[in-house]
């Protein structure tokens, strides 16, 4: 049973770490989307009738460059892990480091 | 001499159908919601398979570790197998890919999206009872340590399909919900460049895990008829014929299996598309950072699930999820019975002759189910036809063939 209870243990942590990165960074580029469609008005939005409004633009580009800037963080740390290094961050900037 | 050429060929033969079982997991629902065009789908798949694949640095020479006992734990194959040019070994090697290969071309035959991975330890397992008995399998793990055929192979693979359908839900109703006052068209164009996105990432994802399983086989291989010595590295044109396999599989396109997992399980939209694409790429990476050893098709199936549950009025076709459960029940049964089988032709025939009767009865099963499928072909062009009858009805009515089909 012991092997049943560690497989749940380890099936947790997963699915928190893969809701945090499997839903949290597609509700932030959703977001995203929402703020395109605001920020276009007319027919991208379901009123119809809106102006265009730059902020919304403004708001679109922050979102995406979250998501972007995500991804390519995740990317770096797997390829950085997988030949040996670890990814810090000194001063909030990503840097590498022997282990 | 002659032995170890036919495991590499093999292995690269398992590389292959690994890499076009596959590409649906990736590239499914980007082809179903038109985000890609087909064969744009599966060129990008496979590029991004082969970057992988070549990014999988790490040591895999272990991966038959955690399921038989054929290597101790620094990967050095036990001394009894190497004996006589690793005759032994190799030949469990043998036969436990061929009982995989066969495995993945009949559930290919069937556009059956199985686990890969499962057929790889299925046939491992079965050939390792057959030739050293059941107590050179490792069933469970230890009290402290998740291992064994228990712990790394039949509970991951009950939980993955949960945890990802949990994920690609939560996040298929959140993105409707946001974006619930941005109209159908505007939202589809924009979801359409997320979805490539992550489809990409389960493909790079997928190069890195699954490539370097065979290249571990392989090197495994080579130590055993004392041709490498390096536990420690992977000879560089292991790592390059693996890779090349795995994209060239990728290529060719498992259409089958893709027009099951993008048109026969949910219909679905671009935003579906992207949480589905997204919660598989997550799941995939976290888990294999943090050592949970799950499979990608597992996975991507869950998703696709998850997906329709999370949209309101999306129907999940359960006649259709049953088969492929069912399909992922045997799968592991199934191809550790053909490698079984495999083995003991192999063991009794003996030496040469044996190996030599393995490959081709090999290469006639597979010879005679890609004869079989081109009764029925399905590719890029009717791959996301609609999808109409029941669970039996996985493939589409056999076309007429256009004059350009029957020029080729």
């Amino acid at each position: 049973m012991s092997q049943v209870w560690l497989a749940l243990q380890a099936g947790v942590q997963v699915l928190f770490a893969a809701l945090l990165l499997g839903a949290g960074l597609p509700a932030i580029f959703a977001l995203g989307m929402r703020s395109l469609a605001y920020g276009a008005g007319g027919t991208a939005e379901v009123a119809m009738d809106s102006k265009p409004r730059p902020i919304g633009k403004v708001l679109a580009a922050v979102c995406f460059g979250v998501v972007v800037a995500a991804i390519l963080l995740g990317i770096t740390w797997i390829v950085a892990t997988g030949m040996g290094y670890s990814l810090v961050f000194d001063h909030l900037l990503p840097s590498f480091r022997k282990k | 001499m002659v032995v170890l050429g036919m495991v590499i060929l093999t292995s690269l033969a398992f590389d292959f159908t690994n890499g076009f079982h596959d590409t649906a997991n990736a590239m499914a629902t980007s082809i179903a919601t038109g985000a890609l065009k087909p064969k744009t789908a599966v060129a990008l798949s496979a590029v991004l398979n082969l970057i992988g694949a070549f990014l999988s640095v790490q040591v895999a020479l272990t991966v038959t570790n955690s399921v038989i006992r054929i290597q101790d734990s620094t990967g050095a194959p036990d001394a009894q197998l190497t004996a006589n040019g690793g005759s032994a070994l190799l030949l469990i090697v043998l036969a436990g890919l061929v009982g995989a290969i066969i495995w993945n071309l009949l559930t290919w035959l069937l556009g059956l999206p199985s686990s890969s991975s499962h057929a790889l330890f299925g046939g491992l397992i079965g050939a390792t009872i057959a030739g050293l008995g059941f107590s050179a399998v490792k069933w469970v793990g230890t009290d402290t340590k998740l291992d064994g055929v228990v712990g790394k192979v039949i509970l991951p693979a009950l939980l993955s399909p949960v945890i990802a359908s949990v994920v690609a839900m939560t996040s298929t109703w959140v993105i409707y919900k946001v974006t619930k006052k941005v109209t159908e068209k505007f939202r589809n164009d924009g979801f359409r460049w997320g979805q490539i996105g992550s489809a990409s990432l389960i493909s790079l994802a997928h190069g890195m895990n699954d490539a370097q399983k065979t290249m571990g086989i392989i090197t495994l291989a080579l130590i055993a008829s004392g041709q490498w010595h390096d536990l420690h590295a992977v000879p560089l044109w292991v790592k390059g014929a693996c890779a090349t396999a795995i994209a060239l599989g990728t290529f060719i396109g498992g259409w089958r299996i893709i027009r099951t997992l993008g048109k026969g399980l949910v219909e679905i939209d671009s935003p579906q598309g992207l949480a589905a694409d997204s919660a598989s790429a997550a799941t995939i990476i976290v888990s294999s950072h943090l050592g949970f050893a799950l499979s990608t098709t597992h996975v991507a199936t869950g998703s696709i699930i998850g997906t329709g549950l999370g949209r309101k009025g999306a129907q999940v076709r359960w006649a259709v999820a049953l088969r492929m459960l069912v399909a992922w029940l045997i799968t592991l049964p199934s191809a550790g019975l053909v490698a079984a089988m495999t083995w003991a032709i192999g063991h009794f025939i003996g030496g040469l002759a044996g190996a030599v009767v393995i490959f081709v009865i090999l290469i006639g099963g597979a010879g005679y189910m890609f004869v079989h499928s081109r009764k029925n072909p399905v590719g890029h062009h009717n791959v996301t036809d609609e999808w109409d009858g029941g669970a039996g009805e996985a493939l589409p009515a056999a076309p007429a063939k256009t004059a350009k089909e029957v020029a080729r």
